[in-house]
């Protein structure tokens, strides 16, 4: 008992080796990926399909969801409610997501429900109805949901955040679009789309769980086998053009409380070569409660219940930006001490390696929790497709962040954070963002289109 | 689909409970303290949250915090608090273990000494924007606090919300924290469970080398609320919002008892997804709301069952009001129908199946274990819990339906846009500033 009041140290960790994923492919074109994953009777899949919000037309915002979302709306004979219901006698789920890049169709399932569950997503991709009388109702509902997401000041900020920094680029607009790019798509453009978009070849099912490959085969070709729509490969998305946005944006909202601000400006694609001295660089800087922006407004100043910052890498490029929601009076220190705090990263010997070590320490060891349960192992492959990347990403992954360096980290600071032409936006009370005028920065009353 | 464990309780009192899953080389520990904001006072609300924030400060012999060590070591770390508990767990690979162990070991024994005045100060601002943040910059944020302060009366327990009201937290002192602590915070009144890649007595042993010598704490009296009666009212609550919602709430059956998992199931069958009656017709024949859900909330002094629909544009929340009645007047006279309660079953047997995946965190198998242990004092809860839906019948659904709905004793609150009062229900009275 001599240790009692010793804090013990971890022991050595285990090296992550990701496992082999089964491939194969359908006469049609669709991709399958397979991984056991053995001890509960349950299955988590994913059908991907290559393209996502920016493939909308550029005059047409919101598409490719409103699609995904009409698909679940009725197929193959069955209506919304009849789809639901089957779905729900065989204790599945199932969830549409349209991300940047993809469409991502989720689907939970008992493993013994897995062929009738493939059967109905394929209705879904494959043979929905489409209706008319379906498109009105979600449209109806769509809008509805914007009208109400006007008021989240989360979702404010992040329009008018993306819409600055990647504006007129395909990356700029979310999965929900604006009303006035819903009200204006015809039954005849969303069938357009689905049958341009909604192919085999585009498509890979994910799977991982109990079951085997052979399982997982036979239950795909039976559902997908005859899914035939022929499309082309999804336009590149081209590389965002480099550009800044120095301005400070408010959305004025008279009595809030809290400010939400998001502080940041474009960042790399997936791909990046730096990509393990980037997610090394965010760790130290505001990716985890420890980073030095956390510990500064929530744990020294209590004027935040959280700041983070996070590098959004999509395919053909990205964000950087800090978001946090500060109490209003707190909303020019604020700004201040995250610009601070982004020009403290560029500084020859900025990190000492005691807070290096930590980082790399919270991102190898904790490394393994990302591939611990049948949706892990399923997320893990599709950023794989998405992204298109090597299984042995994985497995780099603890080595390649190990060998990062303080070095590395002013290098990639000083390529990847630009404080001084980060866009700043401010949702909240107007008065609390006048003070932000000793920035030297254009302050400039926006109103985010929903 | 049993989750095996082993359960010892040390001689200060601790229940420890070791669940071995070695697939992956991650261990859960994960530690409940049978205590939440239902042991708060009347003008000290939200001390038990307030101080699950200081929990992760420092202690004794880590006083510099507890979030650096153990990320460093490759863990998740969170805590929550609700009316009846707080929980706190790390996710850790299997070679810290050791290290997490120690941390909650170190801060239930020896919290107190690294709890200094600036470390409070700091964490009331911090919560005081968190509830800024989850609540009064959010739309409708404020309406759960509503129906809570008009639901239970202001003598009991559940009439505050967790997080606290605002001149409470400005009140709380240094004092209070340090007296709740040693009323509430020790191996008597603390369930420890360690999950996953650790062998059943190595856990055993580490967790009775690092909690053993904790003293015992002193007995904790069960709360006692004041009784309920049926309560009736129509409140309206104007707020930053764009289309009028309507809430319904009704007091309801408590945690597991008769009635519970009966209306947790009369919720589907009423308002959760597209196969509910009421979605049905509210949403995908008339058209007339955006959205609408419902749920049973069912906890250790008693539950909440909660209808909830947003009008569609245009629409008035009388139309949804009126819906709501019939559908739950329809469902107490009527029960569920076959296909109704064939889903249900399913639903219920598939969702156990799937929390059983996750190891840690909230809802994973480390903190289900302490759920049943803390709240049924056994760890061995899954398959009764699942027996409590799959023995629902019609008939228990409708008895227990129309035993708690009683259209004519619910709370109505209409949230509605700031300057159009007129939107709520008519007869709503403003509901009171300061929740």
């Amino acid at each position: 008992m001599a240790d009692r009041f010793e804090l013990p140290q971890p022991g050595a960790p285990t090296a992550l080796h990701f496992p082999s994923i089964q491939r194969d492919e359908l006469a049609n074109g669709m991709g399958v990926w397979f991984l056991p994953h053995a001890g509960m009777p349950a299955l988590s899949a994913v059908l991907l399909i290559a393209g996502g919000t920016a493939g909308d037309p550029p005059d047409r915002p919101g598409l490719a969801g409103f699609v995904a979302d009409l698909a679940d709306e009725g197929a193959a004979g069955r209506d919304a409610i009849e789809l639901a219901d089957a779905f729900s006698r065989l204790g599945g789920r199932i969830e549409l997501d349209v991300g940047p890049d993809v469409t991502a169709i989720s689907m939970t399932s008992l493993s013994r429900f897995l062929a009738p569950v493939l059967a109905l997503t394929a209705d879904i991709v494959a043979r929905p109805h489409l209706a008319e009388t379906d498109l009105t109702r979600v449209r109806d509902l769509r809008t509805s949901r914007l009208r109400q997401l006007n008021r989240s000041a989360a979702a404010a900020a992040d329009r008018a955040f993306l819409g600055a920094v990647l504006a007129g680029h395909a990356y700029g607009h979310g999965a929900l679009g604006t009303t006035r790019s819903l009200e204006a798509v015809t039954l005849g453009e969303a069938r357009d789309f689905w049958a341009a978009t909604f192919t085999p070849r585009r498509a890979t099912l994910v799977i991982a769980g109990e079951a085997s490959a052979g399982e997982v085969m036979s239950a795909a070709t039976a559902a997908f086998g005859s899914w035939s729509n022929d499309g082309g490969d999804p336009r590149p998305v081209p590389v965002p053009a480099s550009r800044h946005d120095r301005r400070v944006l408010v959305v004025d909202r008279p009595g809030a409380p809290q400010s939400e601000l998001r502080v940041g400006h474009l960042g790399p694609a997936r791909q990046v070569d730096e990509y393990h001295a980037l997610v090394t660089l965010n760790a130290v800087l505001g990716g985890q409660f420890t980073s030095r922006i956390n510990r500064n407004l929530r744990e020294t100043r209590a004027i935040t219940y959280g700041a983070r910052t996070a590098f959004d890498m999509r395919r053909a490029g990205g964000t950087f930006a800090c978001d946090t929601s500060v109490q209003g009076d707190a909303t020019a220190i604020a700004v201040r001490e995250i610009l601070a705090e982004m020009r403290g990263m560029q500084d020859e010997g900025a990190v000492d390696g005691d807070e290096l070590d930590a980082a790399k320490a919270s991102l190898t060891r904790g490394y393994v929790r990302h591939f611990e349960t049948a949706a892990h192992l399923v997320r893990a492959m599709a950023q794989l497709t998405t992204y298109g990347l090597d299984r042995a990403v994985f497995d780099r992954f603890v080595p390649e962040v190990d060998a990062v360096t303080a070095a590395d980290l002013t290098r990639v600071a000083r390529a990847f954070v630009h404080p001084d032409d980060a866009t700043i936006v401010v949702v909240g009370d107007g008065r609390h963002a006048e003070a932000l005028a000793d920035l030297g920065r254009e302050i400039v009353s926006v109103v985010p289109e929903f | 689909m049993r989750v095996p464990f082993t359960k010892t309780t040390l001689p200060n009192g601790l229940d420890v409970i070791v669940h071995e899953d070695r697939r992956v080389p991650l261990v859960a520990v994960n530690v409940w303290y049978h205590v939440g904001s239902k042991q708060e006072q009347p003008g000290r609300t939200g001390l038990a949250h307030l101080f699950e924030h200081l929990m992760f400060e420092g202690s004794a012999h880590q006083p510099s915090g507890y979030f650096e060590p153990l990320q460093r070591a490759g863990a998740a770390v969170n805590g929550s608090t609700s009316a009846d508990r707080t929980n706190y767990w790390e996710t850790v690979p299997a070679e810290a273990a050791r290290l997490a162990l120690w941390m909650e070991a170190d801060r239930m024994g020896w919290m107190l000494p690294a709890l200094t005045a600036a470390r409070f100060e700091t964490q009331r601002g911090v919560v005081i924007n968190e509830r800024r943040q989850s609540y009064e910059n959010r739309p409708y944020g404020l309406a759960q606090f509503a129906l809570l302060h008009a639901l239970f009366p202001d003598d009991h327990p559940y009439h505050w919300p967790t997080i606290g009201q605002v001149p409470d937290l400005q009140q709380a002192t240094l004092d209070d924290a340090q007296a709740f602590f040693a009323r509430f915070y020790h191996p008597g009144n603390a369930s420890l469970v360690v999950a996953g890649d650790i062998a059943t007595g190595e856990a055993m042993a580490l967790a009775a080398d690092f909690f053993g010598e904790i003293p015992a704490g002193p007995p904790i009296e069960p709360v006692t609320p004041p009784a309920l009666s049926p309560t009736a009212a129509r409140l309206v609550l104007a707020d930053r919002v764009e289309l009028p919602r309507l809430y319904v709430a009704w007091h309801s059956p408590a945690l597991a008892a008769d009635g519970d998992a009966e209306l947790d199931l009369a919720a589907d069958v009423l308002a959760n997804g597209r196969t509910s009656r009421l979605y049905r017709r509210l949403i995908f024949d008339e058209r007339v709301a955006s959205d609408v859900t419902a749920a049973q909330g069912s906890r250790e002094l008693g539950g909440t069952f909660q209808v909830v629909a947003t009008a569609a544009p245009g629409r008035t929340l009388d139309e949804l009001h009126r819906a709501i009645v019939e559908e739950v007047e329809r469902l107490g006279a009527g029960g569920p129908d076959d296909a109704e309660l064939e889903r249900g079953r399913a639903q219920a047997e598939a969702a156990f199946v799937y929390r059983l995946q996750s190891l840690g965190g909230f809802g994973g198998k480390a903190d289900q274990l302490n759920a049943y242990n803390t709240y049924f004092g056994d760890p061995d809860g899954f398959e009764r819990d699942l027996a409590r839906y799959l023995d629902a019948t019609a008939e228990t659904i409708r008895t227990a339906t129309a035993a708690s709905l009683d259209p004519a004793a619910a709370v109505a609150l209409s949230v509605v846009p700031l300057g159009q009062e007129a939107l709520a229900l008519p007869g709503s009275v403003p509901a009171p500033a300061g929740l």
